[in-house]
């Protein structure tokens, strides 16, 4: 209990006055649950972004403040007992994306998704994560894997997939230029991703390679909130990338593992000098623009296709433009968007861990009914995403709601269009 | 009186604020993608011109338009009678040496009447929503009194609707002492910390290359 108290207070500490100025300027006015999947699918107060923060801004005004500290003396204020940590659990792992799009539409512009991957790193630090993500953790650090692939299992996985597509995956090419670092989900769901990246790479004669060092990019560290493990994961990818000489980390199709390479890293540990750290889809719009890779124009015209804007590739990443200019060549007439897009975008509810959760499965789908809606308004039956683990969400709900959609990895499109 | 309320203000806030700096703030080494100042000037543009003025262009407006209309027209109400109310304008002139030109009084007392409205729906909207009810305790009701007090007792003297001008005058004195004293101990405060908040926004987004 005590214990508990001191792993939040010490995050607090930790983090500083980044996170003390962000909670300071709260207003408390509550718009930021208007913006997010699961509060505007579910009606539950409980899963507004404001109080999913809530653990913070106690254990921060219960040591910081002088206010929080007299609401503590008078009563006023309870301090954070073992139950709230149970509570939290619920909603922060299992109710939250971390997809920021409350950030989006808070009117002081407070960064609520870091805030609450903090409350799951004091959840962390008091040993309160979700069985699952923890076994998942487990898993992957000792065997390099989150669903269990150890690397002679890998190895057995890259010959089938080298076979059934016929593609050459270059292993461990040292001075390769581009080092492609996957995810499981598509190691076991979208093994075709491989072959499909293959071609692409081949195709613009780009020198590259994949790492059986570094296999695997997801990060369950992130998705717990701990920074340890984080780091942990973050280190065997740079470590492979620093042992093959590679000049660029290229993230395939996932956007957590995206966050956590490119925007997180540089801040946690040392990246070897020079290293680049790129996304797929930054990657093929570099291709396209170069005159690397040409496009069959109009391949995919004959029917509505849509774009789904993943939180940490568009909002969080800026390949905003890419995956548009590529629809724009291959469905000029039939590519429509959702509303909202972009940095607006509505997350798929699967991300943040949330879909390795057996829990959270109700809530999972429920928040994906505001993808159904979006879909539906304009009619399209067919959808496009640039992240892996949206993909899994969309074709899990597709099968879980009966639908007749079809859904597409967007280096899917670019390889079966790509001009000879 | 009012001059104590005022030095536990400036006090008070200057406290919070060289406390929070001094919390310590970890340089960034993350590359950028996009412009950081870019970030911040469209961070601020967003939060100060187009938001307060144009709110349906965001897709939330249309959940909880009470919100962003009541909220807004009362910040708008409020400024305007801090800030461009001719009385108003002399206690700044008598503390800053300067002053500036004003609004027309009527004008100034149709913003304090929508201000006053304004906060009426607040307070509604923060028994009936949902996710307000949850999140508001003692201190939530408290602010919102807190800011109520000076409008209102300001609103009745300038009309003269009822008892003695001398009464409403020590009245609207002491709300004001009030909320000058605890400004610094509550979230009223989120004036100042506004532009933490919207310059790490905007420094976020900017960096990213994505509109804040």
């Amino acid at each position: 209990m005590l214990a508990t108290q001191e792993a939040l207070n010490q995050f607090v500490e930790d983090t500083g006055g980044w996170v003390a100025s962000q909670l300071e300027a709260c207003t408390r006015c509550g718009m930021c649950a208007e913006a997010c999947h699961f509060y505007i699918s579910s009606g539950n107060p409980a899963y507004s972004p404001v109080w999913k923060m809530e653990l913070l801004r106690r254990a921060y005004e219960g040591r910081f403040t002088l206010s929080g500290r007299l609401k503590l003396a008078l009563g006023i204020e309870k301090p954070i007992s073992d139950s709230d940590l149970d509570t939290w659990r619920t909603i922060d792992y299992e109710a939250c994306t971390l997809c920021n799009r409350c950030s989006q539409v808070c009117p002081m512009g407070i960064d609520l998704g870091s805030l609450i991957h903090g409350v799951r790193g004091a959840l962390a630090a008091a040993g309160e994560v979700p069985k699952d993500l923890e076994d998942a953790t487990q898993k992957q650090i000792e065997d390099g894997s989150p669903l269990g692939v150890d690397l002679d299992a890998w190895k057995d996985r890259m010959d089938w997939i080298q076979d059934e597509w016929e593609v050459k995956l270059p292993i461990d090419v040292k001075g390769a230029d581009t080092m492609a670092v996957f995810t499981s989900i598509e190691l076991m769901k979208f093994p075709s991703n491989f072959a499909y990246i293959a071609k692409i790479m081949e195709a613009a004669g780009e020198s590259w390679t994949i790492s059986s060092k570094g296999r695997e990019v997801v990060n369950f560290g992130l998705f717990e909130g701990s920074t340890e493990h984080t780091i942990l994961f973050l280190k065997r990818i740079f470590d492979a990338a620093e042992e093959l000489g590679v000049k660029r980390v290229m993230v395939t199709e996932c956007g957590h593992a995206y966050e956590a390479l490119r925007w997180t890293s540089f801040n946690l540990v040392q990246v070897p000098k020079g290293l680049e750290v790129t996304h797929i889809a930054g990657v093929l719009g570099e291709f396209l623009n170069a005159g690397r890779i040409k496009l069959k124009a109009g391949a995919m015209d004959d029917n509505l296709i849509t774009f789904h804007d993943a939180c940490k590739i568009q909002r969080k990443g800026g390949h905003i433009k890419e995956p548009r200019q590529i629809l724009n060549i291959l469905a000029p007439n039939n590519f429509v968007e959702m509303t909202p897009n972009r940095e607006d975008g509505i997350c798929c509810g699967g991300g943040g861990g949330v879909i390795s959760i057996k829990e959270a499965d109700q809530k999972r789908f429920d928040a994906f009914e505001l993808k159904i809606d979006q879909m539906n308004e304009i009619g399209a039956k067919r959808v496009t995403m640039a992240c892996s683990n949206c993909r899994l969400q969309f074709t899990d709900s597709v099968q879980h709601f009966d639908l007749d959609w079809k859904i597409y990895g967007l280096s899917q499109m670019v390889a079966e269009s790509l001009e000879e | 009186m009012f001059e104590v309320a005022l030095i536990i203000f400036v006090g008070g806030m200057t406290y919070r604020l060289i406390r929070v700096l001094l919390l310590g703030w970890g340089r960034d080494r993350v590359p950028a993608m996009g412009s950081k100042t870019v970030g911040v000037l469209k961070s601020y543009l967003k939060g100060i011109l187009i938001w307060p003025f144009i709110p349906w262009v965001k897709d939330t407006f249309k959940r909880n338009p009470l919100i962003y209309v009541a909220g807004g027209l009362f910040h708008l109400g409020l400024f305007a009678v801090i800030f461009l109310g001719t009385a108003h304008m002399l206690v700044w002139k008598s503390l800053l040496g300067f002053g500036w030109p004003t609004l027309p009084l009527p004008i100034v007392d149709w913003m304090a009447a929508v201000a006053i409205v304004a906060m009426l729906a607040l307070f509604i909207n923060r028994l009936v929503n949902p996710v307000l009810r949850m999140i508001s305790g003692p201190a939530e009701w408290l602010n919102w009194g807190v800011v109520f007090l000076p409008l209102v007792t300001g609103y009745i003297m300038a009309h003269h609707l009822w008892f003695g001008y001398t009464t409403l005058f020590s009245l609207h004195m002491l709300a004001v002492d009030m909320l000058l004293i605890y400004i610094p101990l509550s979230r009223i405060s989120h004036f100042m910390f506004y532009f933490f908040s919207r310059t790490i926004h905007g420094t976020e987004y900017g960096k990213r290359g994505v509109m804040p």
